[in-house]
């Protein structure tokens, strides 16, 4: 029922659609129809659910406005436009919708002045900023179009007086669904749209997407299951202009100091050729960085004119920067990711990638960013610093130009989800659990529910896990013979404030006295021992103790860190783009390993890569060392293990498993589990997209530890391997928040997030004395094992190497082969922890007795 | 294990053998409803759990005295009839056990005294036998007892200790046993079975008679059973 339209319509056809008024203020707007308005006006004119994917700039909101606009228009001429609400349009950003009122409000009034009439039709938008006294206004005069956001949405549909106003939705427009797609606010959203089509049987749905892939999951995703959905893709509309580039021509022996000199000298060129750049850098401390640096460096030529944009500015600074953008007052603006959705950011003629986007979808939504007309060129440039940066970005430079956009993930079955979605519906109305359940399973996120799974989280929210005695604590909703309804007079203000699904920040502070230094990761400063230097803004300082979210530091400019810098905001390699750059790997061993010249392997990467020549032979040396040094290159069809034994003779044992970080974060932790389980001890590793190690201090025979792994067993190892993990402590908090078990408002007050940790570890040991599969406990499990990781293509990977389909080749190095560097230089990760609690103390006991007596 | 001459480790609480005397600290009763009450639905086992502690230390012993050196209850303010219940059981299942019930303040104890009135116990500041002087640890006492006594036994700080080997990790309950000006201490764990406690080497200590080098502290780390650790010093 996934249909593509593959011809736009005519012009004519669609300028017929529209009435006299409509038609006059269009055609004194704009020459003529876009090419997602020929696509996309008629279908939602008829009423047809429809995807449109086109880049960002492509008018794809004025597409979907269009025929909405003309419709409350053509009423109001007429004198019968109703007083309900017509149109919802959602958005991932609050601040997108402050942009599309002014889009909307602009074109009424214009239209107004045409008509020469009031026109009476209103638009509103509500939000988490919101005001109370708003929000009343918006009660009495029920606004025609609605401007929301995916969790004020959710709050509408539980309040007793505004979803009435819900009852008669025509059109639900959800933009930039690629964003919303890919993690648990989709999933919320999901169940959102099917409790609005509920009250609004005949909505007709309209996604807007930037590019992505398959549309036909985003389609799915959009319209749920069973329903007719069109697709339009035209998401290759704008010409491509894409360069990977590097500061100094080899990558390699050239000192740091030299490599960021060349790199500034770079960016500062790029940035004075063009009017105005957009740089990403990833994370937000690279964001500063790069700011700092250009203002240092050429303090003529960077002022008021370069701002920076991330997440832990305050709005107010981010706005300013947003509004000097558009009044083209900025020369260069510098953000993490915060800049990769669609707010209207005026004219951009270049974006500079710093550091790899690790996937092609997010390559093109970020360089899309640049030419924001319609067949103006996208123009971008991927900076990379080191080889495997070169070999990864020009691997994605070919898929991109080749139009091959690596998949996404839709997250499924999220147990946390569903418990708050179920209790807003139970606030709504006493449901029978029959047709609750089939509600749910409308939503494409849901379309696999089992029965047992939503028995439950009907069970968990009744409290049936508590004796019945205690059950009036913790029971949310009533359960009797087949129908739920809500629990106590408080249901409604819990529910409504602690609707969504995007976890609390939970950054520890850092201070030296009461002077706080920034801020860190939690998960960084739970690894820290006394006395462990560390780098934060550029400056080291030693770690003292904690309490609760306070880490006290001293400074210690004299040291050097003893504590690797942590890659916490590191994005994943896409599955899809690691396997093209395995293939590719093994593309040039078959020509190393049939004697092929030095030129004909340069004219090939030359060509196969769509890189100059000198980034062809800088690939080629690299290459070449690694086959020099070991006679082999590791690839999609060979994994290699290679044992070496570093400085501080510490055993290390590299896997070549270039198949993303997703992946390698199960590979290693299924290793090590194996390891730790034929060993009996606890087993470091570290992960990266190319790979991944486990260090040890005795000899391991590691094919017999990786030939244990069966790709049939994978989840249960994993369930056990990552139960003691700092990531499923910390995943589980935040389902236990979501599923409404740690109520982050409660009375009134907002818990702080120290409290939340503890409160968790108690709940994780109550709630494993209940079952080790609580609901709860499940849906942690799940999150980490295939959102965060990526379980299904580890055991695709698992089940190659099962049928021989790769093979593994081990052998012996006495320094690390050369696509085995960046690895080794990276810090440890995590520990798997093989013995319990009791028996690691035991044996430190042991040991210290031993100690005591030699 | 003795800690002391006649003073035994039995799980988290101490034994003195002359005086046929338990002692423990920190339970903090009500920690669950606490959370409960806050917004966290944490069920509920901590009654039980710390029943089945007391029950395992008690049995077949005749006390003369059962010493609850503060803390008893985890919050002040109201308290619900389930905590009332549990706290009465608790109180009457020690009296079965033993002679006398001594009740000592702890900074967490503002509703105690009219339990201990309902259950007819007296709520004291501090209690001694001989020269072993027990208080809850918050702050340094200034009585006549204490300033003659030779030991002190402390609860409050709820310690623990970190563990660690070159990959890993881990916090234990302990018993600290040092000095305290001329006087020997004894710092009780907390008797709470839901947290660990306070990590006498990351955290900063709260306790008065803490504020001070611990190095040549002892450490007992008590799990399946106790494991003298020796110094402080040799862990770090």
């Amino acid at each position: 029922m996934l249909v593509y339209k593959k011809e736009p319509d005519e012009s004519h056809f669609v300028e017929d659609l529209l009435s006299p008024t409509v038609k006059k203020w269009f055609f004194s707007k704009f020459k003529e129809f876009s090419l997602p308005q020929l696509y996309g006006v008629s279908e939602i004119h008829k009423r047809q659910n429809i995807l449109v994917s086109a880049p960002t700039g492509a008018t794809k909101t004025l597409t979907a406005f269009l025929s909405i606009l003309n419709e409350l228009v053509d009423s109001a001429e007429k004198g019968i436009l109703e007083d309900k609400v017509y149109a919802i349009y959602v958005s991932p950003l609050k601040a997108l919708s402050n942009d599309i009122q002014k889009n909307l409000i602009g074109p009424l009034q214009e239209i107004e002045k045409i008509a020469n009439k009031k026109l009476g039709i209103k638009v509103s938008v509500r939000t988490g900023d919101t005001t109370a006294s708003e929000r009343q206004k918006m009660l009495k005069e029920v606004p025609h179009i609605l401007i929301t956001t995916p969790e004020s949405l959710a709050i509408m549909l539980s309040s007793i007086k505004f979803r009435e106003s819900l009852r008669q939705v025509d059109w639900c427009i959800i933009d930039e669904i690629h964003a919303l797609a890919e993690n648990k606010r989709g999933v919320h959203l999901s169940l959102s749209l099917e409790r609005l089509q509920h009250l609004s049987q005949g909505i007709t749905r309209v996604g807007l997407s930037a590019t992505i892939s398959p549309l036909e999951e985003i389609a799915k995703f959009l319209v749920g299951n069973d329903k007719p959905c069109k697709i339009v893709d035209i998401q290759f509309l704008k010409q491509l202009d894409l360069k990977v580039i590097s500061p100094s021509p080899k990558l390699i022996d050239e000192t740091f100091a030299l490599t960021q000199h060349n790199l500034y000298q770079l960016i500062d060129s790029l940035i004075q050729e063009h009017k105005t750049t957009l740089i990403f850098t990833n994370t937000r401390a690279g964001t500063e960085r790069v700011v700092h640096h250009l203002k240092t460096k050429f303090p003529s030529k960077y002022t008021e004119n370069i701002g920076a944009h991330h997440g832990s500015l305050s709005k107010s600074q981010r706005l300013h920067v947003e509004e000097s953008l558009r009044q083209g007052k900025l020369k260069a603006v510098v953000c993490s990711t915060s800049l990769e959705l669609g707010i209207d950011i005026g004219y951009i003629d270049l974006v500079i990638l710093l550091g790899s986007p690790k996937s092609v979808a997010r390559a093109l939504q970020r360089t899309g960013r640049s030419g924001h007309q319609l067949h103006a060129t996208t123009k971008g440039r991927i900076i990379v610093l080191d080889r495997d940066d070169l070999v990864e970005n020009a691997v994605l430079l070919k898929s991109a130009i080749e139009k091959k956009i690596d998949k996404i993930h839709i997250p499924t079955n999220c147990l946390d989800v569903l418990a708050q979605q179920i209790y807003g519906m139970a606030i709504d109305q006493v449901w029978q659990e029959k047709d609750l359940f089939n509600l749910i399973k409308k939503s494409y996120c849901y379309k696999d529910l089992s029965y047992k799974d939503f028995n439950e989280i009907l069970s968990y929210l009744a409290g049936e896990f508590t004796t019945l005695e205690d059950r009036y604590i913790f029971a949310k909703i009533w359960r009797n013979e087949g129908s739920i309804g809500k629990r106590g007079k408080m249901a409604r203000v819990i529910s409504l404030t602690n609707i969504g699904t995007i976890p609390e920040q939970t950054g520890v502070q850092v201070k030296i006295g009461d002077q706080v230094i920034g801020v860190l990761d939690e998960s960084f400063t739970e690894k820290l021992n006394k006395g462990d230097v560390f780098v934060l803004g550029g400056n080291t300082y030693e770690f003292k103790f904690s309490r609760g979210m306070v880490a006290q530091v001293r400074a210690s400019p004299e040291k050097s860190p003893t504590v690797p810098s942590w890659f916490s905001e590191m994005l994943p390699l896409s599955f899809d783009l690691a396997q093209e750059i395995g293939k590719f790997r093994y593309l040039l061993e078959q020509k190393f390993t049939s004697q092929k010249s030095k030129e004909e392997i340069i004219k090939f990467i030359n060509e196969y890569l769509y890189v100059d020549e000198n980034a062809a032979s800088s690939i080629y040396e690299y290459f070449k060392e690694q086959f020099d040094y070991i006679k082999e290159i590791p690839n999609n069809k060979k994994i290699i293990i290679e044992h070496y034994i570093d400085e501080n003779k510490k055993k290390k044992i590299i896997f070549h498993t270039l198949f993303g970080r997703r992946v390698n974060d199960c590979l290693s932790r299924a290793v090590a589990f194996a390891i730790s389980r034929i060993e009996h001890k606890s087993v470091e590793i570290g992960i990266n997209d190319n790979g991944f190690y486990v260090s040890h201090s005795k000899p391991l025979n590691i094919m017999k530890a990786f030939k244990a792994i069966k790709s049939t067993e994978l989840r249960k190892v994993l369930e056990l391997a990552i139960e003691k993990t700092e990531v499923f402590k910390r995943r589980f908090r935040h389902c236990a928040a979501r599923s409404l078990m740690i109520l982050r408002t409660y009375k009134g007050k907002r818990k702080r997030v120290g409290k939340q940790q503890v409160s968790s570890m108690i709940l994780i040991a109550a709630l494993k004395r209940i079952s080790d599969d609580f609901s709860i406990l499940k849906e942690a499990k799940r999150e980490v094992l295939e959102d965060l990781m990526d379980i299904e293509n580890t055991i695709k990977i698992m089940k190659e190497i099962e049928d021989k389909k790769i093979e593994i080749k081990e052998l012996h190095t006495t320094i690390p082969s050369p696509f085995a560097f960046n690895l080794v230089l990276q810090g440890s990760l995590d520990i798997l922890k093989m013995e319990d609690r009791t028996e690691f103390l035991r044996r430190m006991h042991q040991k210290l007795l031993a100690q005591i007596e030699s | 294990m003795e800690i002391l001459k006649d003073i035994e480790i039995i799980d988290l609480a101490l034994y003195l053998k002359k005086h046929k005397a338990i002692i423990i600290s920190d339970v903090h009763l009500g920690y669950e409803e606490d959370l409960n009450k806050k917004g966290v639905l944490a069920p509920l086992n901590q009654f039980k759990d710390t029943m089945k502690k007391l029950e395992k230390i008690l049995k077949n012993k005749k006390l003369n005295y059962f010493i609850i050196n503060g803390d008893l209850k985890h919050e002040f303010g109201i308290i619900s009839r389930t905590e009332w219940k549990n706290v009465s059981a608790l109180l009457d299942f020690l009296k079965q056990h033993s002679k006398n019930i001594i009740l000592i303040e702890g900074n967490h104890d503002i509703t105690l005294d009219i339990i201990a009135k309902k259950k007819n116990l007296e709520l004291a500041n501090n209690f001694s036998l001989d020269d072993i002087y027990i208080a809850h640890g918050d702050k340094i006492p200034k009585d006549e007892n204490f300033k003659k006594a030779k030991i002190i036994i402390t609860g409050h700080e709820h310690p623990a200790i970190s563990i660690s080997d070159d990959t890993r990790t881990e916090k234990y309950k302990c018993f600290l046993k040092g000095k305290y000006k001329n006087k020997t201490l004894i710092v009780t764990p907390a008797f709470n079975v839901l947290t660990i406690g306070t990590d006498i080497l990351k955290n900063k200590l709260l306790s008065p008679f803490l504020q001070q080098n611990l190095s040549n502290f002892d450490i007992f780390i008590v799990q399946d059973k106790v494991y003298n650790f020796g110094k402080v010093k040799n862990i770090t």
